[in-house]
C-alpha cells in the first residue's frame, strides 16, 4: 500500500507528457487521457486515505535511500485532505469549467497538481522546495497562457514575486541544513530543539522560510501579485489558482512551523510569534480594505483570499489544537468557497460580460442558481453558520479566547463585518440593483456565446461548491476530529 | 427535574415543515393558489407538531450530532414550547392575510415572499427549540440571512438602504453574541441552557463572566430593540405590512428577547445576573428604552413606524421583567411575549388593511376612517387599548404581572417605569383612535394645495373628499384582510378575559417553576 504514495507524484509528472505529445494532434485522445489521469489521481487519493484512515501514517523512500538524502514521503491525516482536495478539485474543474485545452497548457495543468501533491506529501524540506517551483512554474505558464498583453505583464510579476519567494525560501532550508546538517522532516525536528531554538541560524532560517511561503499565501504586504493573476487569468485557471494555489503553501506553512519547527521553538522565540500575529493581523485588515474598494469582482476575491490567510497566519500563531485546526478549516473553507466563486465570475463573464460588481446588477434574476451559489459561497467567507467558514473562525475565536487574546478575539469578530460589507456589496447588486442597461447575454470575445455545455457543467461545479461549503460546515465536528490525531502530536 | 427528557422528532420535525415547504413554494411558483395552499398547509402541519409537542408530558429532545465540536439538539421545554406555539399559530393567522395582502397590492416577486417567509418561521422555531447557545445562534443568524429578502421586497433604494441597515445592525449583534457564546463556552465548558444557569459560571472568572453577559445582551438586544440598538425595527418598516405584522412584531424581536430570557435565565441564572452586579444594568436599560421609546413614538405620523416604537417599548416591557427577575416578573415577561404578540399583530394587520383599503399611511390622513373601516377600527381600538395595559385585555394580565413582580424586586422603582411607559401608550393611540373615528378630514386647508387656488376644484377635476365613504360591518374589506384583524383582536380579548384557559398561562408557570424551583 505504501506504493501509493510515490503514485501520487508519478501518475501526474508522468501523465503530463500525453497532452504535450497527443494534445496537438489527437485532441480529443489527448483530453480523454487528461481527464483520465485526473480522475485515476483522484481515486489514488482516495486510497491513500483509506490507507491512512485504516492504519494510520505511512511513510515511503523512493529507492530505499537514508532518508537524510532520499526522496522522503509521508501521508498522515492531514495532508491526505489536501492532496484529495488537489485530486478533486484539478479534476472537477477540467471536467466542468476548462474549455481552452490545447497540448502544452494541458501539460501545466498536470504539473500543477503534481507540485502541489509533492508539497502535501513531502517529507523532505528541500524536495518540498522542488514541488513549490513545479507548482509555481506551472502556474506562472497557466496564467500567461491567455492571450493579451496584461496576462503577460500579470504573469511576469507573479514569476517575479513569486521566484523571489521561493528563494527566500530556498535560502532558509539552506540556513538549516548549516545548523543541522539535514534536510528531512523528522530528523530536522529533532536536531533544531539539540541546536537550540533561540539559535541566529534558526530563526534566521524560520524567518526566510516564512517569508517565502508568505509570498506563495500572499500575505500583506507580499500580496500584489494575487490580484493581479487572478484577475486576468482565464476563468479555469483563476479557479484552479484561487482553490489551491495559496491552500497547499498554507498547508506546508503549518506542517513545517509545527513539524519541522515545533510549538516549542514559537514558545522559545516569542518575537516570531508576534511577528506572525502582526502579519496575521495585517492581512486581515489589508485584505478586508482593499476587497471594499474593489470595482473588479475577481480582484475583490482575491483580497478577500488575503483576509482569509491573514486569519490562517493568526491560527498558526496563536499554536493551541484548536487554533490549528482552525488555519486547517479555514484552508478548506476558503478553497471550497474561492473555487466555487472564481467559476461563477467565469459564468458572469461569459453569459453577461459582467466582470465589475455593478456590472453584477440584476443578474441574480437572469442566472438565479448561479447567483444563488455565489451567495452561499459567500455567507462562507462571512463566516455565517452553518457553512465551514463559521466552523473555521469558531474554533479560532475559541482559541484566541482560551488563550486570552483579545485583541486577536475583537480582530477574528470585527473580521466578520468587514467581510459581511464586500460580499453584501456583491449580493446586494445581484439581487436587488435593476440592470442599468440590457441584461441579454452579450458575447464579448467577438465571437458567438460560449458553448451551452460547458457553461451548464460550470454552473454544476459552482453549485456543488456552493453545497460544499454547507456540508462541510455541517462536518466541521468530524473534519477536526480527523486532524485531531496529528494536530495534537505537533503540541 | 421532575420532568424527563424523551426523544422525538417533533421539535425536528417542527424545524423542517417549514424548511420542506420552500422547495414546494418554488415547485408552485406559476400556480399561485397551489402556492399558496403550499404555505397554508405547512403553517398548519407545524401548528399541529407544536400543539403535539405541548400535549407531551415529557419533555421532548432531538439529539442532531455535534456542530463544530458541540452538541447541535432542539429541547422542547416550556420556554420552547411557548415561544414554538406562538410563533406557529400566529404564522397560520399571517398565512391567510398574506395572500389578502399580496394580491390586493398585486406585489411582485410573491414566490421569494413566501419562500423567505417559510424559512424565516423555520429559523424562528429553531430559535425556540434550540438546546444551546451554539444551536441557537445557528437559527438565529439564518432568521437574519431569512429575513432580509422581506425587508428588501420592495426593491427601492429606501428599502435597499433599510436592507443594508438591517443586516449591519443583526448581523453586528451576531458577531457580539458569538463572543459571549464563545467566552462562556470556555468559562464554563458548556454552552447547554441549563434552568436557573449553568453551574459555576458566576464562580469563574467573574470579569470575563461579565464581559460574556454584555456581550450576549448587546447581540441579541439589537433583535430586542433595546435602545441605542433599536434603529433598525423602524426603518425595517419598509417591508410589507404582513411581514412588519409577524416578523417585526413576533418572530424577529421575540426571538431577541427570547434569546435574552435564556441567557439571563438559562445560562447565567437569575441568582449570578444580580451577583455579578449584571440585573439593574440591563433593567435601567430595559427601563430607558420603553420610556424613550414611548417618547419617540408619540412624534411619528408613520402609523407603522409608531407602531414599531411601541413594539421597541413592550420588548423593553418584557427585557425588564427578565431583568428583574422575580417569578412574578418573569411570568409576566413570558405572558407579555404573548399577549403583546396577539396584540400588535392586529394592529400592524389593521395597518396593512387600512393601507390596501385607503393607501394611507400616515395617522394625519386617517382622521374620520372609521366611518369607512368600522369593524377593523373597533379591532386596533381594542388591541391598543389592551397595549395601553386596560383590563379585559390580554395586555393587562401580562402588565399586571410585571408590576407586581418589579414591585416585589428589590429595586421597586422599576414600577413607575411601566406607569410611565403606560401613560406614553395612552398619548400615542388615544389621538389616532379619536382622529380614526371623530375626525374629519379638512381638504381644503390641506398644505399641499397652492395658496391661490379656490377652495374647491372649478375645473371639473378632482376634489379630495372631505369624509369617508361610510361602509357596513360586511363591507368593508376582503375577509382574507378582515377575518385575521378580528381574530388576532378577538384572541387578545379572550386572552385577557380567560388568561389561564390558554396552554401559554400553563407553560410560563412551568417556566417559572423550572427556573426558580
Amino acid at each position: 500500500m505504501s506504493h501509493l504514495l510515490p503514485l501520487l507524484i508519478a501518475v501526474p509528472i508522468i501523465g503530463a507528457l500525453v497532452p504535450a505529445v497527443l494534445g496537438a494532434r489527437r485532441p480529443v485522445i489527448s483530453r480523454r487521457l487528461t481527464v483520465g489521469i485526473l480522475v485515476g489521481q483522484v481515486g489514488l487519493a482516495v486510497a491513500v486515505l483509506v490507507a491512512v484512515a485504516a492504519t494510520g501514517p505511512r511513510t515511503y523512500v523512493v529507492g530505499g535511500l537514508p532518508a537524510a538524502v532520499g526522496i522522503g514521503l509521508r501521508a498522515d491525516a492531514v495532508s491526505t485532505v489536501f492532496v484529495l482536495l488537489v485530486a478533486v478539485t484539478a479534476a472537477a474543474l477540467y471536467v466542468t469549467v476548462r474549455t481552452d485545452t490545447t497540448g502544452p497548457t494541458d501539460s501545466l495543468w498536470l504539473l500543477f497538481v503534481a507540485g502541489l501533491t509533492g508539497i502535501a506529501v513531502t517529507a523532505d524540506v528541500f524536495n518540498l522546495y522542488v514541488f513549490l517551483e513545479i507548482s509555481g512554474l506551472a502556474a506562472y505558464a497557466l496564467v500567461a497562457g491567455r492571450h493579451g498583453t496584461r496576462a503577460a505583464l500579470a504573469a511576469f510579476h507573479y514569476l517575479l514575486v513569486g521566484t523571489i519567494g521561493a528563494t527566500l525560501y530556498l535560502l532558509g532550508v539552506g540556513y538549516l541544513y548549516v545548523a543541522t546538517g539535514t534536510l528531512g522532516m523528522a530528523g530536522l525536528r529533532a536536531d533544531l530543539a539539540a541546536v537550540g531554538y533561540d539559535s541566529p541560524l534558526v530563526v534566521t532560517a524560520f524567518v526566510l522560510v516564512t517569508v517565502g511561503l508568505g509570498v506563495k499565501l500572499a500575505l500583506f504586504p507580499l500580496q500584489a501579485w494575487k490580484p493581479d493573476a487572478y484577475a486576468v487569468a482565464t476563468p479555469d485557471v483563476s479557479a484552479l489558482l484561487a482553490t489551491l494555489g495559496s491552500t497547499v503553501p498554507g498547508y506546508a506553512l503549518v506542517r513545517l512551523v509545527f513539524d519541522v519547527f515545533t510549538a516549542s521553538f514559537l514558545d522559545a522565540v516569542p518575537l516570531v510569534r508576534t511577528g506572525l500575529v502582526v502579519v496575521g493581523v495585517a492581512s486581515v485588515a489589508a485584505g478586508g480594505y482593499f476587497a471594499l474598494r474593489q470595482s473588479d469582482v475577481r480582484r475583490l476575491l482575491a483580497y478577500s483570499s488575503v483576509l482569509q490567510m491573514g486569519l490562517v497566519v493568526i491560527g498558526i500563531a496563536i499554536a493551541t489544537p484548536a487554533a490549528v485546526t482552525a488555519a486547517l478549516v479555514l484552508l478548506v473553507g476558503n478553497a471550497v468557497a474561492k473555487g466555487g466563486l472564481y467559476a461563477a465570475t467565469g459564468v458572469f463573464a461569459r453569459r453577461f460580460g459582467a466582470t465589475t460588481v455593478d456590472g453584477y446588477a440584476g443578474l441574480g434574476r437572469d442566472a438565479p442558481l448561479t447567483a444563488g451559489a455565489v451567495s452561499v459561497a459567500f455567507i462562507s467567507l462571512v463566516g455565517l453558520p452553518p457553512t465551514v467558514g463559521f466552523a473555521g473562525k469558531w474554533y479560532l475565536v475559541v482559541a484566541a479566547v482560551d488563550s486570552r487574546a483579545w485583541v486577536v478575539v475583537a480582530v477574528v469578530l470585527l473580521s466578520t463585518l468587514v467581510s459581511l460589507a464586500y460580499a453584501g456589496r456583491v449580493v446586494e447588486r445581484l439581487y436587488l440593483a435593476a440592470a442599468p442597461g440590457g441584461t441579454e447575454p452579450v458575447a464579448t470575445d467577438g465571437g458567438g456565446l460560449a458553448d451551452g455545455p460547458a457553461r451548464e457543467r460550470t454552473v454544476v461545479f459552482v453549485v456543488v461548491a456552493a453545497l460544499a461549503t454547507v456540508l462541510v460546515g455541517l462536518g466541521s465536528t468530524e473534519l477536526a476530529a480527523w486532524f485531531a490525531p496529528v494536530v495534537e502530536g505537533w503540541l | 427535574m421532575a420532568v424527563t427528557d424523551t426523544v422525538s422528532v417533533l421539535p425536528l420535525a417542527a424545524v423542517l415543515l417549514p424548511t420542506l415547504a420552500v422547495p414546494l413554494i418554488y415547485a408552485a411558483r406559476t400556480r399561485p393558489r397551489l402556492r399558496e395552499t403550499v404555505t397554508l398547509a405547512a403553517s398548519i402541519a407545524t401548528l399541529v407538531t407544536v400543539w403535539f409537542a405541548v400535549q407531551s408530558p415529557t419533555t421532548l429532545v432531538t439529539p442532531l450530532g455535534s456542530f463544530v465540536g458541540i452538541p447541535f439538539a432542539l429541547r422542547a421545554d416550556a420556554a420552547a414550547l411557548l415561544f414554538a406555539l406562538l410563533a406557529a399559530l400566529l404564522w397560520v393567522v399571517t398565512s391567510v392575510y398574506s395572500i389578502g395582502y399580496l394580491y390586493a397590492l398585486d406585489e411582485h416577486a410573491q414566490t421569494r415572499y413566501f419562500a423567505a417567509f417559510a424559512v424565516s418561521i423555520a429559523a424562528t422555531m429553531g430559535v425556540a427549540f434550540a438546546a444551546n447557545l451554539l444551536t441557537l445562534f445557528v437559527f438565529y443568524e439564518l432568521l437574519t440571512l431569512a429575513t432580509y429578502p422581506l425587508v428588501v421586497h420592495a426593491g427601492t433604494a429606501k428599502a435597499r438602504a433599510a436592507g443594508r441597515q438591517y443586516i449591519a445592525y443583526t448581523l453586528g449583534g451576531g458577531v457580539a453574541a458569538l463572543g459571549g457564546i464563545v467566552l462562556v463556552g470556555v468559562l464554563t465548558g458548556t454552552v447547554t441552557f441549563t434552568p436557573g444557569g449553568i453551574d459555576g459560571l458566576g464562580a469563574t472568572d467573574t470579569t470575563l463572566a461579565r464581559i460574556a453577559f454584555v456581550l450576549l445582551v448587546v447581540g441579541f438586544g439589537v433583535k430586542t430593540a433595546l435602545v441605542p440598538l433599536h434603529g433598525w425595527l423602524p426603518t425595517a418598516m419598509v417591508a410589507p405590512t404582513p411581514v412588519s405584522g409577524l416578523l417585526h412584531a413576533v418572530a424577529v424581536v421575540k426571538s431577541g428577547v427570547f434569546a435574552l430570557g435564556r441567557t439571563v435565565l438559562y445560562v447565567f441564572g437569575p441568582d449570578t445576573t444580580w451577583d455579578l452586579g449584571l440585573g439593574l444594568p440591563l433593567a435601567a436599560a430595559a427601563a430607558a428604552t420603553m420610556v424613550i421609546a414611548g417618547v419617540v413614538g408619540l412624534r411619528q405620523d408613520n402609523l407603522k413606524r409608531g407602531l414599531a416604537y411601541s413594539t421597541v417599548s413592550h420588548l423593553a416591557y418584557i427585557a425588564l421583567g427578565l431583568a428583574l427577575a422575580t417569578p412574578v416578573a418573569v411570568f409576566g415577561a413570558f405572558i407579555h411575549v404573548v399577549a403583546h404578540a396577539f396584540m400588535k399583530i392586529s394592529l400592524f394587520f389593521a395597518a396593512g388593511l387600512i393601507y390596501v383599503e385607503t393607501g394611507e399611511k400616515y395617522v394625519s390622513d386617517l382622521a374620520g376612517v372609521g366611518r369607512r373601516l368600522p369593524m377593523t377600527m373597533t379591532a386596533f381600538a381594542i388591541a391598543a387599548a389592551g397595549l395601553i395595559g386596560f383590563p379585559l385585555v390580554a395586555g393587562f394580565v401580562s402588565k399586571f404581572h410585571l408590576i407586581v413582580g418589579a414591585a416585589a424586586s428589590p429595586h421597586p422603582a422599576f414600577v413607575v417605569a411601566y406607569l410611565v411607559a403606560g401613560v406614553l401608550k395612552l398619548l400615542y393611540f388615544w389621538p389616532v383612535i379619536y382622529t380614526a373615528f371623530f375626525g374629519r378630514r379638512e381638504s381644503d386647508s390641506s398644505e399641499s394645495r397652492h395658496p391661490f387656488a379656490p377652495p374647491h376644484a372649478t375645473d371639473g377635476g378632482y376634489v379630495e373628499q372631505a369624509m369617508w365613504e361610510r361602509r357596513s360591518l360586511t363591507r368593508e374589506a376582503s375577509p382574507l384582510l378582515l377575518a385575521p384583524v378580528v381574530a388576532t383582536a378577538a384572541a387578545a380579548v379572550l386572552l385577557g378575559l380567560f388568561p389561564t384557559a390558554f396552554p401559554f398561562w400553563a407553560l410560563a408557570e412551568a417556566v417559572v417553576v423550572e427556573v426558580f424551583g
